[in-house]
């Protein structure tokens, strides 16, 4: 009996805690999830602008 | 857009002094938004008006101009600019909201004076008429600064925007600037700005009031640490009967080969902008606003396509509150015409709005 409550006690703990992060991922009036998400956006914002705008639209089409 | 909202009359001045500054380009003509950007012309930040050939304005820099000779370790740091333009080179790549139809005629009547005729046709805003007037002076600074400019723009109804900036000294710049609404004056504000050898520094007055004791006082600094790195401050103090408060802000600029990076900190929230120059014909701009007495944050990603060949300017954005928005903007050569088209879709909202302009001259 101790043996099977010991077992579901770690399980229901990470089980509590991925509710709670799930919620609070989902939660789109908690202004510290919106900060996280935003500066994640931000972040994305300057890798595409640094990685992805490589191309030039002046150059010859290549000839097909 | 950090400050209380009781310092909003101070800065809807510097607003209107922005969309003064571009009143003959038809995207900077959308007033509410700051940072206008010359239609077409020359490098983003040139001049305080968009003006036809031949006709010379004082220019201000966002980016600290390069030194010649920089191979020297201990070469003197450059002047980094004003506090109010470190994020200007991102805002300048975002499209400028526009709604219903425009039609501005810019005239250059001398080599010193300009007149613009702007009507408008619109269901959000007010639609109307509106007369503006710049005169620059012939007191020649540099090549392509000339002062005293002096800037007005008055509606049908009467109300009135106006600025004059003077250089005093080779160092000291001033500006006083007023709005009226009809015949009641609503904003007037003062500022002198000292620009060092590798610092500059501002002080503005806003709406002073001595018969009733309130005014806005704000205080900016910026200097240059490193030729790529600036930090610098700003200080607002308001007063009025029974209030009184200051609000602080840290501002750090660092400017790259081809980028420029912007992080504004303080009390009411965080402003951080990312402008990265591709090439010639393409520039992105990601911006980060959080603010702490709203409990809103959001990022938008705005891009600028420039094709000189096809006279042809487009710019485009996305943002986290599920807005995007677009204007084009094509000269129609050799007709001394340029045309304007914009939109605007908020998906959260359903809201969708357009635009149309056309700019003569």
């Amino acid at each position: 009996m101790s043996g099977a409550d010991g077992k579901k006690g770690p399980s229901t703990s990470v089980m509590e805690w991925i509710g709670t992060a799930c919620r609070f991922a989902t939660d789109r009036n908690d202004f510290r999830r919106n900060l996280l998400v935003n500066l994640g956006l931000f972040a994305a914002g300057v890798w595409v602008a640094r990685n992805l705008s490589d191309f030039d639209l002046m150059s010859p089409q290549p000839i097909t | 857009m950090l400050l209380a909202d009781s310092f909003t009359g101070c800065w809807l001045i510097s607003k209107v002094c922005y969309s003064l500054k571009s009143m003959g380009s038809v995207l900077a003509a959308s007033s509410p938004s700051p940072a206008p950007a010359a239609a077409g012309g020359s490098q983003g930040v040139s001049g305080l008006v968009s003006v036809p050939p031949g006709f010379s304005m004082p220019s201000v820099s966002s980016v600290p101009p390069t030194s010649g000779s920089g191979a020297d370790a201990d070469s003197t740091l450059p002047n980094p600019g004003t506090y109010e333009e470190c994020h200007r080179k991102c805002k300048e790549v975002f499209p400028l909201q526009m709604d219903g139809v425009r039609l501005v005629v810019n005239k250059g009547l001398s080599n010193h004076f300009q007149v613009c005729h702007t009507v408008t046709l619109s269901t959000l805003g007010e639609s109307g008429y509106r007369f503006g007037s710049t005169y620059v002076g012939s007191k020649q600074i540099g090549p392509a600064e000339s002062f005293p400019v002096m800037v007005g723009d008055m509606d049908n109804t009467g109300s009135l925007n106006a600025q004059i900036i003077h250089q005093l000294t080779s160092t000291v710049r001033s500006k006083i600037a007023m709005q009226t609404q009809q015949h009641k004056f609503v904003n007037w504000q003062c500022d002198m700005e000292c620009r060092g050898e590798d610092f500059t520094s501002a002080v503005t007055l806003g709406n002073p009031d001595v018969l009733v004791g309130s005014g806005i006082l704000v205080g900016h600094y910026l200097q240059s640490i490193t030729p790529a790195l600036a930090l610098g401050g700003e200080l607002v103090y308001h007063n009025r009967p029974g209030e009184e408060g200051a609000v602080t802000s840290l501002l750090g600029r660092y400017t790259g080969d081809n980028y420029v990076a912007t992080l504004t900190l303080g009390g009411a929230g965080a402003h951080a902008t990312y402008y990265h120059k591709a090439n010639d014909q393409l520039q992105i701009g990601v911006e980060f606003e959080a603010s702490t007495r709203m409990q809103e944050t959001s990022t938008s990603l705005g891009y600028q396509l420039d094709v000189p060949k096809a006279n042809l300017l487009f710019k485009g954005t996305v943002d986290s509150n599920w807005m995007v928005g677009a204007t084009l903007e094509k000269k129609l050569l050799p007709l001394p015409l340029t045309l304007a088209l914009g939109a605007l879709l908020n998906h959260r909202k359903n809201k969708f709005q357009c635009g149309f302009g056309v700019t003569i001259g």
